[in-house]
C-alpha cells in the first residue's frame, strides 16, 4: 500500500520555483530516504506534506486520501520532526510531549501513558520533567521527535533528525528509527549527509533545485552512475609498476599512477573478480604491498555525477 | 476541547515565562506602589472642593426656588459655591470656558443643568447633588450638556432616572492617591496584554512550532480561538492578582461595584489581546510590530491618565486622551467607584467590545488567507 503518494508537486515563492513538479510514492514500510544539498526543496516538500504550505501544482495522498479533502485522516496518520527544534522552552520535556499528542485526540491516561512510552522511546524518561533550555542539543533533537511519535502515527517524516549533535546521539537516533519502522512505521528521513541516509535507507530519491534527479534503492543508485570499481592499491615504490601490463588484466580499464603517494588507481569492470590477479601481479613483481582499498561508489559520487557538485559545502 | 488545550498551554507558558510576569505583574505592582505613595501628598489636594464654582438660574416665580435655596445653603457648607445669574447666554459661555462647573436652570417644570463635558468628576459630581435634592423635592430633572456650538439633552431622553445613587450630598468621595493609581496600573496592567498577544501567533512562527500545529488534526480557527481565549486568561488572572495586591496588600478602594468593575476590565483585557492578535497579522515585520505596539501602549497610557490623573481633558490631551483605551477605562472606573454612575462604565465595554470583534475578524480573515498560520 501506498502511504504518501505526490503527484506533479510543484510550489513555487513568487517566481522561485523551491519545488518542480515532484512525483515520488512511499510504500509502507520503507525507510524512504531524501536526500538534497541545502536549499534543495526537501523542507519545502514536508511542509507542504504537513499542510503549512499550499501547492501551487499537484496532489498529495496520504493512505490514499487527498490531503486536501480529507484533512483529519491523513493528518492523524503522519507524525512530522520538524527540521528546526519545534519545542516550547518553558515546559516541561513531558508537558511538551502531552501538549502535541493532546492535539491527536489522545486524553487522560492514555495519554499519559503515550507521554511516557515516546520519552522512553527516544532515552528521555529521566528527563520528563526537566525544562528543555537545559537539554543538549541531542536531547532537543530526541525530544523533538519524542513530540512526533506519541500519537503513533503511521507514516513518521524526519527532516535533518540530526543536524548539529554529537556522534552517539546521531547513533541512537539511527537505531530509533530502525526501531520505529520495526514498529510498522513507515519513515521518510530527510538529509543532506549521505552516509547517514545510505545507512538506514531502502530506497532514496535526490532532489536538487526541486527537482528528482534520481530514485531506486541503493544498488539501482549507484548503478545509474557506473558500472566500474575503483583498487587502490598502496606500495612501497611507484617505481617497478607498469601500467600497461596492469590494463592487460581482465576487466581492467584504466590505471593511474599517483606518485606523490605511491598509490596506484585501478579502474576496472564492477561485474569481474580480478583483485586476485592484481594482487598476484604485485607479488610476482616484487613489488611490496602496504595498502589495498577497494573503492565501490557512493551516494555522495552519485550526486556528484549526476550534478557536478558536491552534496556539502565542503 | 482542543481549543482548550491550546488554551491552557498558553497560560502555562506565559505563568512560566519570566517576561510575562515582569510585564503583566511585577511592573504595574510596582509602579502602583511608587506612584501611590510619592504622589500621596500631592494628591489629597489635587481635586479641592472649594474651586467648585456653580451658576444658577432661576426662570420666573416658582415654589422650587425656596427648596433650591436651602438645597444651595446646605451644599455651601460643602465648599460648593452657587452664584445667581440672570444672563442665560453670558452664563453658558462662562460654562463653556470652564469658569464654572456648570449652569443650573430652575424652572416650574424642574431643574436643568448645563455641564461642560471637560469637567467630567465635578460634572458628575453636581449632577449626582442635584439628582438628590431633585428626589429629595420630588422634580423632574433634566441634564444637558454644552458641547461647543451643540446643546444635547442627555438625560430628558434616555429616561434613566436612577443613574445617581448617592443618598447624601455629604456621601463626597475622592480617591487618594494609592486608590487612583491601583485602578491606573490595574488598566494599564490590562492593557499590557496587547504586547504579549501580538506574539500569541507570531511566537508560534517563531519557535517553529507552527508546522507541528498545522500537521495536528485541528484547524486554524481551533488554534486561533485557543490561543486567543489563553492570552485573555492569563491577563484576567495577572490583572486579579493586581486588583487583589492592591485591595489587600496596599489597602486601595475598589468601590461597592465589584462586578461592574471587573466587567470593564474583563472588556479592556479582551480588546487589549484583539488588538494584539490583529496587528501582529496587519504587519509583515517584528521589529515593525514591536515598535507600533510599545508605542501605543505608552502614548494611551500617556494620555489616558496611567501615570497621573486627568482633571481636564481638553486642556491636557484632547483627542488623544479621548481616543485613549486607558482613558475610558480609568474614567469608567473611577466614575462607578467614587460616583456610582454606570453610565461610561457601559459605553466603555461596548466600545472595547465592538473594536475587539472588529480586530478579531481582521484576524480571522488574514489567517483564513494565509498559508499556515
Ligand atoms: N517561505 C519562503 N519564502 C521564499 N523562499 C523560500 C521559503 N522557504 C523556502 N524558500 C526557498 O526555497 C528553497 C528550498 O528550501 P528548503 O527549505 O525546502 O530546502 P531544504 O532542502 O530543506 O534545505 P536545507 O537542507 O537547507 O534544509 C530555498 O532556496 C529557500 O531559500
Ligand atoms: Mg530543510
Amino acid at each position: 500500500m501506498k502511504v504518501l503518494e505526490m503527484q506533479n508537486v510543484t510550489k513555487k515563492f513568487g517566481d522561485f520555483v523551491a519545488v518542480d513538479n515532484v512525483t515520488l510514492s512511499v510504500d509502507e514500510g520503507e525507510i524512504f530516504g531524501f536526500l538534497g544539498p541545502n536549499g534543495a526543496g526537501k523542507s519545502t516538500s514536508i511542509n507542504m506534506i504537513a499542510g503549512l504550505l499550499r501547492l501551487n501544482e499537484g496532489k498529495i495522498k496520504i493512505l490514499g486520501k487527498d490531503i486536501s479533502k480529507s484533512n483529519q485522516f491523513a493528518k492523524k496518520n503522519i507524525g512530522i520532526v520538524p527540521q528546526d527544534i519545534a519545542i516550547y522552552e518553558e515546559l516541561t520535556a513531558f508537558e511538551n510531549v502531552k501538549f502535541f499528542a493532546g492535539l491527536y485526540g489522545l486524553r487522560g491516561e492514555a495519554l499519559n501513558e503515550r507521554v511516557e512510552e515516546a520519552l522512553e522511546f527516544v532515552g528521555l524518561s529521566d528527563k520528563a520533567k526537566s525544562h528543555p533550555k537545559d537539554f543538549s542539543g541531542g536531547m532537543k533533537r530526541r525530544l523533538n521527535i519524542a513530540c512526533a511519535i506519541a500519537h503513533r502515527p503511521k507514516l513518521i517524516i524526519l527532516d535533518e533528525p540530526t543536524v548539529g549533535i554529537d556522534p552517539q546521539s546521531r547513533n541512537y537516533i539511527l537505531q530509533s528509527v530502525r526501531k520505529l519502522n520495526e514498529m510498522g512505521c513507515t519513515i521518510i528521513y530527510t538529509s543532506h549527509y549521505m552516509e547517514e541516509v545510505e545507512e538506514v535507507c531502502t530506497r532514496i530519491a535526490i532532489i536538487d533545485h526541486g527537482k528528482i534527479i534520481a530514485e531506486g534503492t541503493k544498488a539501482q543508485l549507484k548503478s545509474i552512475i557506473t558500472n566500474t570499481k575503483d583498487v587502490w592499491v598502496g606500495v612501497t615504490s611507484c617505481r617497478e609498476v607498469d601500467p600497461d601490463e596492469l590494463k592487460d588484466i581482465a576487466g581492467v580499464q584504466e590505471v593511474q599512477i599517483n606518485w606523490e603517494d605511491n598509490v596506484i588507481k585501478i579502474n576496472s569492470a564492477i561485474d569481474v573478480n580480478n583483485l586476485n590477479k592484481i594482487i598476484r601481479y604485485f607479488i610476482n613483481h616484487n613489488i611490496e604491498i602496504r595498502s589495498l582499498e577497494e573503492k565501490a561508489p557512493n551516494l555522495e559520487t552519485v550526486f556528484l555525477t549526476l550534478t557536478g557538485r558536491n552534496l556539502r559545502d565542503k | 476541547m482542543k481549543t482548550l488545550s491550546i488554551a491552557t498551554n498558553e497560560i502555562k507558558q506565559s505563568l512560566s515565562n519570566k517576561r510575562t510576569l515582569v510585564f503583566l505583574l511585577a511592573f504595574p505592582i510596582c509602579l502602583m506602589l511608587i506612584l501611590g505613595l510619592a504622589l500621596s501628598n500631592a494628591f489629597n489636594s489635587s481635586i479641592k472642593i472649594e474651586d467648585f464654582r456653580v451658576l444658577y438660574l432661576v426662570k420666573g416665580n416658582t415654589e422650587v426656588e425656596q427648596a433650591f435655596q436651602s438645597f444651595i445653603k446646605e451644599v455651601k457648607k460643602n465648599g460648593v459655591q452657587f452664584t445667581r445669574t440672570n444672563d442665560e447666554i453670558d452664563a453658558k459661555k462662562a460654562v463653556k470656558e470652564n469658569k464654572y462647573v456648570g449652569l443650573v436652570e430652575v424652572t416650574d417644570q424642574g431643574i436643568q443643568l448645563y455641564e461642560n463635558n471637560a469637567n467630567a468628576i465635578k460634572g458628575s459630581l453636581l449632577k449626582g447633588m442635584l439628582k438628590t435634592f431633585a428626589d429629595k423635592v420630588n422634580l423632574a430633572t433634566t441634564v444637558a450638556k454644552t458641547d461647543p456650538g451643540k446643546v444635547q439633552d442627555v438625560l430628558a431622553d434616555s429616561g434613566q432616572n436612577n443613574y445617581v445613587q448617592e443618598t447624601s450630598i455629604n456621601s463626597y468621595k475622592e480617591p487618594h492617591a494609592m486608590d487612583y493609581y491601583a485602578v491606573a496600573m490595574t488598566n494599564l496592567a490590562a492593557f499590557f496584554g496587547m504586547m504579549s498577544a501580538v506574539y500569541l501567533i507570531r511566537g508560534e512562527r517563531q519557535r517553529k512550532t507552527d508546522i507541528r500545529l498545522s500537521a495536528a488534526p485541528i484547524s486554524k480557527m481551533e488554534i486561533l480561538s485557543g490561543k486567543v481565549l489563553g492570552g485573555i486568561l492569563t491577563n484576567v488572572l495577572c490583572m486579579l492578582i493586581i486588583v487583589l495586591v492592591s485591595k489587600w496588600v496596599f489597602k486601595a478602594s475598589w468601590g461597592d461595584h465589584l462586578a461592574v468593575v471587573f466587567l470593564v476590565l474583563l472588556s479592556e483585557v479582551i480588546l487589549a489581546v484583539s488588538l494584539g492578535v490583529g496587528i501582529s497579522y496587519m504587519i509583515k515585520t517584528d521589529n515593525t510590530v514591536n515598535a507600533i505596539t510599545m508605542v501605543f501602549v505608552q502614548v494611551a497610557a500617556f494620555f489616558g491618565g496611567s501615570y497621573f490623573p486627568i482633571d481636564d481633558v481638553d486642556s491636557f490631551g484632547g483627542i488623544f486622551t479621548r481616543l485613549s483605551p486607558l482613558y475610558w477605562a480609568n474614567n469608567a472606573i473611577n466614575k462607578v467607584i467614587y460616583l456610582n454612575d454606570m453610565t461610561p462604565a457601559v459605553h466603555t465595554m461596548m466600545w472595547n467590545l465592538g473594536i475587539a470583534v472588529l480586530f478579531l475578524l481582521i484576524s480571522v480573515i488574514s489567517m483564513r488567507r494565509r498559508e499556515g498560520l
